[in-house]
């Protein structure tokens, strides 16, 4: 059994003609915080996007649990029920607080009342217990992403990322956030987050990534 | 003046004494309309969202195309359907013409750039994060794009009205493929323009004024679903 969830090897993606991405070796280990940290433009969304197989490398290998990406669509779909990602801004989609969590249990099969049970949990471990029946339109931003991060924790996936999560939120949201990651990571869950706050790892024990102009410095 | 009012209080009294030549040409206008509108939205809407969302070669060519078949003369896009289901034409045999299913091919084709474009633009001003949304959630393609439709519903719902609100209207194609068959392919706008030249214009009025409430009424949804849409 590897302990490496993700391999990338010589990894390139381009917009056009910029290279936004050039990443020559890359492992992330099962169950542990890694945190991608540089400047805005530095490809840190786009890692993560290549990380949640949204975004294909125009050239180079990504290997998931030991085994090669072949990016058929098939694989795919199986690849991304085993990870979530929380957008920088989270899109909530129209309808109850409920649907919005359930929505990742729902595409997995559960029954009704075994959603309607994870989302009760899920919201109380976020500060939002109560919150089922609130239109996601009429939530704050704090309770917005928090419902955002709600809705990744419930599918329970072995990989979480994060793009950003405490920017842009309140000071309460940024804290509940902070402790739900710390608490995930310690749950075994791997956790791959972008971050500008350059003391996150002081209080989240993690790896530091660093990225610049779409590559990782030698150090 | 008298004229009109007299036309007007005639009108009036064979809508609600329930004539059967007004009510019969209300109900094949309706049957026509539903039938195209259904199948124009059961092609169109999957057309629109897929040219919205896929990038391929020829995808600006293809959505001046559309936007140019929306403003295809009715009577050109009639002529057309007529050569293809006319006896001599491609689908002869199954003796189409003048008959409700030939003017229902019609008004499909008519509906189809209409429904396909305002579907295309509701996704286009869509949220971008609505796929990948759904995508990192475990969504299938196929699955993403169904939420992407649940999203802009208000949009495709608009883009059906105004489809019907075209073809319930429409004149050219169901007199030139239902040849205006009094009990059977007589609609209302074919009934009109007939019934007017004919000098009966009180039944010409009646049908009008059942045609303005339906147009009003088409009117007044889009208007809410507008609303809706921006709040």
């Amino acid at each position: 059994m590897t302990n490496t969830v993700y391999r990338l090897a010589s990894v390139e993606v381009r917009f056009g003609l910029r290279l936004a991405l050039d990443i020559d070796e890359l492992e992330i280990t099962a169950g542990r915080p890694h945190i991608l940290m540089g400047p805005n433009g530095s490809g840190k969304s786009t890692l993560l996007s290549v990380l949640a197989f949204l975004r294909k490398p125009d050239h180079g290998c990504v290997a998931f649990s030991g085994t090669p990406v072949s990016w058929t669509r098939k694989e795919l779909g199986s690849l991304r029920k085993c990870i979530t990602l929380l957008h920088q801004q989270s899109y909530l989609f129209s309808g109850t607080v409920m649907a919005n969590v359930g929505f990742g249990l729902r595409l997995r099969g559960a029954k009704k009342e075994e959603i309607r049970r994870s989302v009760g949990q899920t919201l109380a471990t976020v500060g939002l217990a109560g919150f089922e029946t609130r239109d996601a339109a009429h939530l704050s931003g704090g309770e917005a992403r928090r419902v955002a991060l709600a809705r990744a924790l419930a599918c329970r996936p072995q990989v979480l990322l994060l793009d950003e999560p405490l920017a842009h939120v309140d000071q309460e949201s940024a804290d509940i956030i902070e402790e739900l990651i710390t608490a995930q990571s310690r749950d075994g869950t791997t956790i791959v987050m972008s971050s500008h706050d350059e003391h996150i790892p002081e209080r989240l024990p993690s790896r530091v990534i660093r990225l610049k102009e779409g590559r990782m410095p030698r150090t | 003046m008298s004229f009109i009012t007299e036309s007007l209080r005639k009108a009036v009294l064979l809508i609600l004494s329930g004539s059967p030549d007004v009510f019969s040409a209300v109900g094949t206008s309706l049957n026509v309309a539903v039938c195209s509108i259904v199948l124009a939205s059961l092609l169109g809407i999957p057309a629109g969202i897929c040219t919205a969302v896929a990038e391929f070669r020829l995808k600006r060519v293809l959505m001046v195309l559309l936007n140019s078949l929306m403003a295809v003369p009715t009577v050109v896009l009639g002529l057309l359907v007529y050569g293809l289901i006319s006896r001599q034409g491609a689908l002869g045999t199954w003796n189409l013409l003048f008959t409700p299913s030939g003017m229902i091919i019609g008004l499909t084709l008519l509906a189809l750039p209409i429904v396909t474009n305002y579907s295309l633009a509701a996704v286009k001003g869509a949220d971008w994060r609505i796929v990948p949304t759904a995508l990192t959630l475990g969504a299938s393609w196929l699955q993403s794009l169904v939420q992407l439709a649940r999203e802009v519903r208000f949009g495709i719902f608009a883009a059906v009205i105004a489809g019907f609100g075209r073809v319930i209207s429409e004149v050219g194609v169901a007199m030139m493929l239902g040849g205006n068959i009094r009990g059977y392919t007589r609609t209302m706008t074919t009934a009109i323009a007939l019934e007017t030249s004919k000098g009966e214009f009180a039944f010409g009025l009646a049908l009008g004024i059942i045609l303005m409430g339906v147009s009003l009424a088409i009117n007044t949804v889009l208007t809410l679903l507008q609303e809706k849409r921006q709040s």
